[in-house]
């Protein structure tokens, strides 16, 4: 394999050492996330946006933040409120007098990387307008469709459902995020340092781009044309047809699912710097794309569990 | 072209040839036997030992020594035996030039052609079921060496003996060997078939190991008893003679030298008239096995000769070419018949000639009984009678005879087989003025119930007695049977059951007999399958009255059939499927070995957590890490080359999971 190595050194230096300079400087603001944030990067390369469930104050702003920096490019941050409307997103159509025409005015959403905040706690329209960009990678307005630039990359964090005054993202649309992610509480050295280092805001201010739009558009060709074998193909469609057959879900992924597998698990081979796809990055890869997109009968546990399960049983080939 | 052999691939090479040549080994001088034998010993100690590889001069010495060597002992280079050893020769000393693949890819051939030339001396089924092997083995030598050609011998196998691996040989040797069986089978049926053999005329005998010759002197038939190989089978149409009857009639000896009985050229000629089959006549097939000579044999009175074949005066059948091979023929007999009540003046003068002044004691004997008793009949009787009552026993351990044979046995030793007794009695007949000849073959034979057929072996050899009385013509007389009634009604081995051992134990003498019936069946489906046979079977199948160029379409068409996909199987497919199963094995071996250290492999567990997880329990933890990233980087990584897979599968055959502390881990729990 070291020939291959040598080869993909050869092939694409430049982008590919950014990268991990732009992990290093991350993981330098959020401590013993490297998970996490390797999954947040994956999903970048994978062409999709991410989405980050937890408690207020475990650091998923500050993550979102730094990503959205590193990655360069122009970025946006959005604070959903129950005020926000479509419109305060996806921008405006004003008339101008002189010209005796409507002129768009871009929203913050026309940007590389958009910071969406709190995503729930806005009303279903808003997230609606948000989740059809996302999508569609373009924003209609008065019959005029204006695209969205590229690369285009949605962080949207999130508190969990329980909290008072939130509306809960609908379930046919959380597939629009490619991956969940959520921090968790730090470790305890980790927390130890956080208290005695320099402030995250200082940090986050002393980061700069490490990325450009061209090196993610790059990086993101190269993911998608990693070698996959017969065996790691196999293993996708076993792990779906898995969520197909359970019978503590409601449904199985969809093939749209299978394909999103396929892209973060060749963004994460990526990133780990192999050329091809180890069974191991479908694996590593699929609770956070999948747990969100499958919804339990009633009184059949969590998802994630159900995944975790799904996991442990199904042979690797 | 200069690519290097390893050595266990030598190693093999130089086994199989020696299994290849084994046969003929055995039957060539035993000095050349041990030549090629330390040749070949040789040969593998250069490899192993890594001695200096022999210069031209000591390569031509030997190629040239061993053609003069062969020439020496058996004055010329053609005919069968002399050539397949010269061949076993030259293959022994093209080992000393062997340390190319070119040169192991010739000498791993060539054991195929040894292997095929040991047909031309015997097809029993034992023989074939070694050479099978021989096959295996030699075919497993030629996928070894394309091995070394690939350059994928595991790095294991570099340190010689040790890296020879006897299921692999296996399975090398058997799939590949399996593969052909349906080319074979094409083959088989479908390849024309020759009237006679190739080889046609041989020039030697059979290694000495012979059927009854032409000639008797003392010893010949004995020679016979010890040899328990099956002279021919016979299997009869409808009824089945009485085994007092089964006197298969071989060379009938007139002339008398005192020493030597042998036959009279004069009966070659056509006999006067023949037996006229009616419904006491017995018909019956006989599948004789090769006994390079031109006598087959017949129960008295074989009607007519079959094909390739004709009767002579003395109905004995004479063969036109000497069996080589195992062959078939049908025969009527009919037991009622005269032979010759007229004996011509010359005929009776041999018939009655003895050596002047030999054996005066057995003519004083004779004058002296055709004084008593003037009758031909009453004379005989009193004979057999004599043989019968006094001190005459029956036994193959006995005192050789000199210049007056039938005094001193019949007076001095009386003690002997149906040779003595058949050469004192004819004696004894000639000096009493009834004229007598000695008749050669096999009496009886081993009936085979569940088959069906009878088996006389060359131990069942026989010599018998024929005197001529007026108005009868030629009588069948066994004084043998006189003196020893059971060798007659249950055979030699029977008669001689306490004086001998050579028959072994019962068991094994049970074992062969199993072991010929299955010998028969092989003849009559495999060897019987001669010309006639392939007719009928095309005839069968609609195939017959195509000429020899549509036969030969059809026969090119069917083996494409057979053999294109099978060759498009071993070129793409079975190669990388083979290579990736192997890969696996080997990954399978080390998740067996890590079960059985305690570590429980998890069904949805990938290589590498597998490993990351060894690191709590394995003190060699990380060598297991790299296995499961070489695995992985192979198994789901761009096509890993065969080399790689090799490497892999040697590397991880070596790994043995060491345990982190055991005992303390199972205190912890």
């Amino acid at each position: 394999m070291n020939d291959s190595a040598d080869r993909a050194g050869d092939h694409r230096p430049g982008p590919l050492q950014r990268l991990e300079q732009a992990i290093a400087a991350v993981n330098g603001v959020i401590l013993g996330k490297s998970r996490q944030i390797e999954l947040a990067f994956s999903a970048l390369l994978a062409g999709g946006h991410l989405l980050i469930e937890d408690l207020p104050g475990v650091g998923k702003t500050t993550l979102a933040h730094a990503i959205a920096i590193v990655t360069g490019g122009q970025w946006q941050r959005i604070q959903f409120t129950n005020d926000l409307l479509p419109a305060d997103i996806l921008g405006v159509s004003v008339w101008r007098r002189e010209a005796e025409s409507f002129e768009f005015r871009p929203g913050p959403i026309f940007a590389n990387v958009v910071l969406a905040d709190e995503v729930n706690r806005a009303t279903p329209r808003t997230q609606s307008a948000l989740l059809e960009a996302m999508a569609e990678q373009q924003v209609s307005m008065d019959a005029h469709t204006h695209g969205l630039p590229r690369p285009f990359f949605v962080i949207a964090t999130q508190n969990p459902l329980d909290l008072v005054g939130t509306y809960p993202l609908p379930d046919s649309q959380l597939d629009r995020f490619l991956l969940r992610i959520s921090l968790g509480y730090p470790a305890r050295e980790q927390e130890r340092a956080l208290l005695v280092e320099a402030d995250r805001r200082t940090l986050l201010a002393g980061l700069q781009p490490v990325l450009s739009p061209a090196d993610v558009l790059e990086l993101s060709a190269a993911a998608a044309t990693l070698h996959v074998s017969e065996p790691v193909l196999d293993y996708i469609q076993a792990l779906v047809e898995a969520t197909r057959t359970h019978a503590a879900l409601r449904a199985g992924l969809s093939p749209r699912a299978a394909l999103a597998m396929l892209a973060t698990a060749r963004a994460r081979a990526l990133l780990e710097g192999r050329d091809y796809v180890l069974p191991d990055d479908v694996k590593q890869t699929f609770a956070p794309l999948a747990a969100h997109r499958l919804q339990c009968n009633p009184n059949s546990g969590e998802s994630e569990h159900v995944v975790e399960q799904i996991l442990d049983e199904t042979r690797v080939p | 072209m200069n690519q290097a052999l390893s050595p266990s691939t030598v190693l093999l090479v130089v086994a199989a040839f020696v299994v290849a040549a084994l046969p003929h080994l055995t039957a060539m001088p035993g000095w050349l036997a041990l030549a090629i034998v330390a040749a070949a010993v040789w040969r593998a100690l250069v490899a192993l030992l890594d001695l200096p590889r022999p210069g031209w001069l000591v390569r031509s010495a030997l190629t040239f020594g061993g053609l003069a060597l062969v020439i020496m002992h058996y004055g010329t280079l053609w005919g069968r035996r002399a050539a397949t050893v010269l061949l076993c020769v030259m293959v022994a000393a093209k080992l000393s030039e062997m340390f190319r693949l070119r040169d192991a890819r010739v000498v791993a051939t060539l054991g195929y052609f040894l292997i095929a030339t040991q047909f031309l001396f015997s097809q029993q089924l034992l023989l074939f079921g070694y050479l099978l092997i021989g096959c295996a083995l030699v075919t497993a030598a030629l996928v070894r060496i394309q091995r070394d050609a690939d350059k994928i011998s595991p790095p294991a196998d570099d340190g010689a003996p040790g890296g020879i691996r006897v299921a692999r040989l296996a399975r090398d040797g058997t799939l590949l060997m399996l593969m052909a069986i349906p080319f074979a089978l094409v083959m088989f049926t479908l390849f024309p078939r020759l009237g006679s053999p190739l080889w046609g005329m041989p020039e030697n005998a059979l290694d000495g190991r012979t059927g009854l010759s032409d000639e008797m002197s003392p010893g010949t038939i004995a020679d016979l008893f010890v040899d328990d190989s099956p002279a021919f089978r016979a299997e009869f149409d409808g009824l089945v003679p009485p085994r007092e009857q089964l006197y298969w009639r071989g060379p009938v000896l007139w002339r008398f030298d005192g020493r030597t009985w042998s036959r009279l050229f004069y009966s070659n000629r056509a006999p006067e008239r023949t037996p006229r089959p009616d419904r006491n006549a017995f018909a019956y097939s006989v599948q004789m096995e090769p006994s390079e000579r031109r006598w087959l044999f017949a129960l008295d009175y074989p009607v007519g000769a079959p094909a390739d074949a004709r009767l002579s005066a003395d109905f004995e059948l004479i063969r036109k070419r000497p069996v080589t091979t195992l062959i078939s023929y049908d025969v009527i007999s009919q037991p009622d018949f005269r032979d010759a009540p007229e004996l011509q003046q010359t005929l009776r003068r041999i018939a009655l000639h003895l050596p002047e002044g030999s054996n005066p004691r057995t003519r004083q004997r004779a004058e002296a009984l055709r004084r008593r008793y003037p009758e031909d009949e009453a004379l005989i009787d009193a004979v057999l009678e004599w043989f019968n009552q006094e001190e005459f026993f029956y036994s193959l351990e006995t005192a050789p005879l000199g210049r007056h044979g039938a005094d001193e046995f019949l007076f001095d030793l009386r003690v002997g087989y149906c040779e003595y007794y058949a050469s004192a009695f004819v004696v004894l007949m000639r000096a009493a003025g009834i004229p007598a000849r000695i008749v050669t073959g096999y009496q009886g034979g081993l009936w085979q119930p569940s088959d069906g057929y009878l088996l006389v072996r060359q131990s069942d050899a026989h010599a018998w007695a024929e005197v001529w009385l007026e108005g009868r013509g030629w009588t069948r007389v066994d004084p043998t049977a006189a003196v020893s009634p059971s060798r007659i009604e249950e055979g030699a081995r029977s008669a001689l059951s306490d004086s001998a051992g050579w028959f072994g134990t019962e068991w094994l003498y049970q074992l062969r007999n199993q072991y010929d019936r299955l010998q028969n069946l092989w003849n009559k489906s495999i060897l019987g399958f001669d010309a006639q046979r392939q007719r009928d079977f095309l005839a069968r199948i609609g195939l017959d009255g195509l000429s020899i160029g549509a036969r030969a379409a059809v026969l090119v068409a069917l083996a494409a059939i057979v053999l294109v996909p099978l060759v498009l199987l071993t070129q793409g497919l079975a190669r990388w499927v083979r290579n990736t199963d192997r890969l696996d094995r080997a990954w399978q071996r080390v998740r067996r070995r890590l079960q059985r250290a305690g570590m429980r492999p998890g069904r949805g567990e990938t290589p590498l957590e597998l490993a990351a997880r060894s690191t709590d329990s394995l003190a060699n933890a990380d060598e297991l890490i790299t296995l499961a990233e070489k695995y992985s980087a192979l198994k789901y990584g761009p096509v890993g080359s065969l080399g790689e897979i090799a490497r892999f599968d040697a590397e991880s055959a070596g790994w043995r999971p060491y345990r982190l502390n055991p005992r303390r881990s199972k205190q912890s729990q």
